[in-house]
């Protein structure tokens, strides 16, 4: 089976990691930065290549990796659809001459080619792609595969140099956002509509979700009204999330929501209105005050402190 | 900038399949961010260019856009570009930036709400062989080149970078701002440059689906699937069922 490369710089992608082994039949090589060659092995990477940092010049980054994947002879080239590597996979493709599909949501070999499905128009379009160009690239929505663990491969790990520090980006700061893991990693996520009704409401949901190691999300017409940061926009002008559970509070199920959280394993709406549109799109539906189930839920999870 | 179908307007038909036809078009929503930062950060000699490539039609859309602050509106239409991937889209904003240019900075959006690759911005960097700063939601100007503020996963990044470079925006950066009197009035006088594959001196392969490196090979609808779980009123009961769901996924 044809080798497949993923790029993982940034933090390994176990899900990726996984389903590239299965696809490559474990001729899996990978890119992760150093003290991630153990979390590699662990997935049955083969050749695990490790850099020291990422740098900020994200442009002379893919100008190295350019030079180092024609080195290796990589064809098929992935890497998770995170922020920095959707800045760099098309710098890259374009060096190199290859098509890219963006965010992908399944993947498949077809014999040396790799079928590339994605959603398009928030999820209401599903496409399948393939490249036409020798090299084949695509980058891969976080949290579309389940992990699975390899037994170790014996790999050979080889440390790379890196790109060259070139001066003209330079990192001056970082504040992380209060409230602990990106919503597009977590397992449970507490959304919030116009139902919550206030800035107050949101905060016991922000209070439960930090309980709960969950992400809190809210729809458009939230964040427009304040209640929310923009950061926290789940929809199709927001984030695309897929958890393990979704509970919508309070949110009536516009299309452009529905875009951004369908993918959910499971999905929970509670809303006082038995005719909100959610409740088709949810596993389990409650219907009543949103107040009373989350103040319920607080006093538990308070008590089992 | 891109015209993408309004989104209040998309509505699926019997069975979930989305409609298109006659659709109206909008600019993109984070496009739009990108044009008011270009207009908060000209000087007073400064020059903003609005670029799209799409139908002949947006001519009018464009001359709105002068008529909201920018100095010049150049379309990329022709039939041979239909079609095109984001490689074949870079490689014609490359040529039209090049034949329009000079610049000092070129800012697009992050993605746009249809295609949502939010690949371009990238793909043209490189064709430009400049840098590329994605995601930024705000920027201003230094001595030495531009601070950009950067939205990861995470937190907010502050970048300096020196030298051309592209900039993509997040949606609802910077409001775009409303027509004014003054530039309405300038914007009469102005007409919308027109630029074609010949002009931009592209081959046929090179334009559209020839010259693009992916195809799609099958599109299907799929609106959100309806799951139409059961619904229960008993809150008590509500309390206890979502504690079991989780108790099953948290570790």
């Amino acid at each position: 089976m044809k080798e497949i490369l993923v790029l993982c710089p940034h933090g390994v992608d176990g899900g990726l990691l996984s389903k590239a082994y299965a696809l490559s039949e474990g001729n899996l090589r990978v890119l992760v930065l150093e003290g991630e060659e153990q979390t590699a092995e662990g997935y049955g990477a083969k050749y695990i290549h490790t850099i020291k940092t990422t740098p900020p010049d994200e442009a002379a980054f893919a100008g190295w990796l350019a030079e180092k994947i024609q080195s290796w002879g990589s064809t098929i080239v992935l890497a998770p659809a995170t922020i920095a590597m959707r800045n760099i996979m098309p710098m890259l493709a374009w060096k190199l001459n290859a098509g890219l599909t963006a965010d992908c949501t399944a993947l498949d070999m077809a014999g040396e080619d790799l079928l590339q499905t994605r959603p398009a128009f928030g999820n209401s379009l599903m496409a399948s792609i393939r490249s036409l160009s020798t090299i084949q690239m695509a980058t891969v929505r976080p949290g579309t595969f389940r992990p699975v663990e390899q037994k170790a491969n014996e790999p050979e790990i080889i440390p790379e140099s890196g790109p060259a520090e070139t001066g003209k980006v330079r990192e001056l700061s970082f504040t992380e956002f209060a409230g602990g893991k990106p919503l597009s990693q977590a397992d449970v996520i507490i959304a919030g509509g116009m139902g919550v009704g206030s800035k107050e409401g949101f905060e016991k949901l922000a209070k439960l979700a930090s309980h709960l190691g969950a992400g809190l999300a809210a729809s458009r017409s939230a964040v427009d009204a304040g209640y929310a940061p923009f950061r926290c926009q789940v929809g199709v002008t927001g984030v695309t999330v897929c958890p393990r559970l979704y509970i919508a509070v309070g949110i009536s199920g516009a299309v452009q929501h529905l875009a951004g959280m369908s993918g959910s394993e499971k999905v929970i709406a509670i809303n006082s209105d038995p005719k909100a549109p959610i409740f088709g799109y949810a596993d389990y539906g409650y219907v009543g005050d949103w107040e009373t189930i989350i103040d319920r839920l607080l006093h538990l999870e308070e008590e089992t402190l | 900038m891109k015209a993408v179908p309004a989104a209040s307007t998309v509505e699926v038909d019997g069975e979930y399949r989305l409609k298109r036809e006659g659709t109206s078009l909008q600019w993109n929503i984070a496009d739009e961010s990108a044009l008011e930062a270009a207009l908060r950060l000209k000087d007073g000699d400064g020059i903003v260019t609005v670029l799209t490539m799409g139908p002949a039609k947006l001519e009018a859309a464009l001359k709105e856009l002068l008529a909201r602050g920018a100095d010049r509106a150049v379309l990329i239409t022709d039939r041979r570009m239909a079609g095109a991937d984001t490689r074949a889209t870079a490689a014609a904003l490359k040529a039209a930036a090049e034949k329009t240019g000079p610049f000092d900075l070129i800012l697009c959006g992050r993605r746009a709400i249809d295609g949502e690759t939010g690949q371009v911005p990238g793909e043209l960097a490189a064709a430009l062989d400049i840098l590329c700063v994605s995601n930024v939601e705000r920027l201003e100007k230094t001595e030495t080149g531009m601070r950009l503020f950067r939205r990861t996963e995470n937190g907010v990044q502050e970048l300096e970078a020196a030298g051309p470079l592209v900039v993509s925006m997040c949606e609802y950066a910077y409001h775009l701002r409303l027509p004014g009197i003054l530039s309405m009035r300038r914007a009469k006088s102005k007409t919308v440059e027109i630029l074609t594959a010949d002009d931009l001196e592209l081959k046929t392969g090179e334009c559209g689906l020839k010259g693009s490196l992916t195809k799609v090979i099958t599109m299907e609808a799929k609106y959100p699937g309806l799951r139409k779980g059961p619904k229960e009123t008993d809150l008590s009961k509500a309390t206890e069922q979502i504690q079991a769901m989780l108790r099953e996924v948290r570790p």
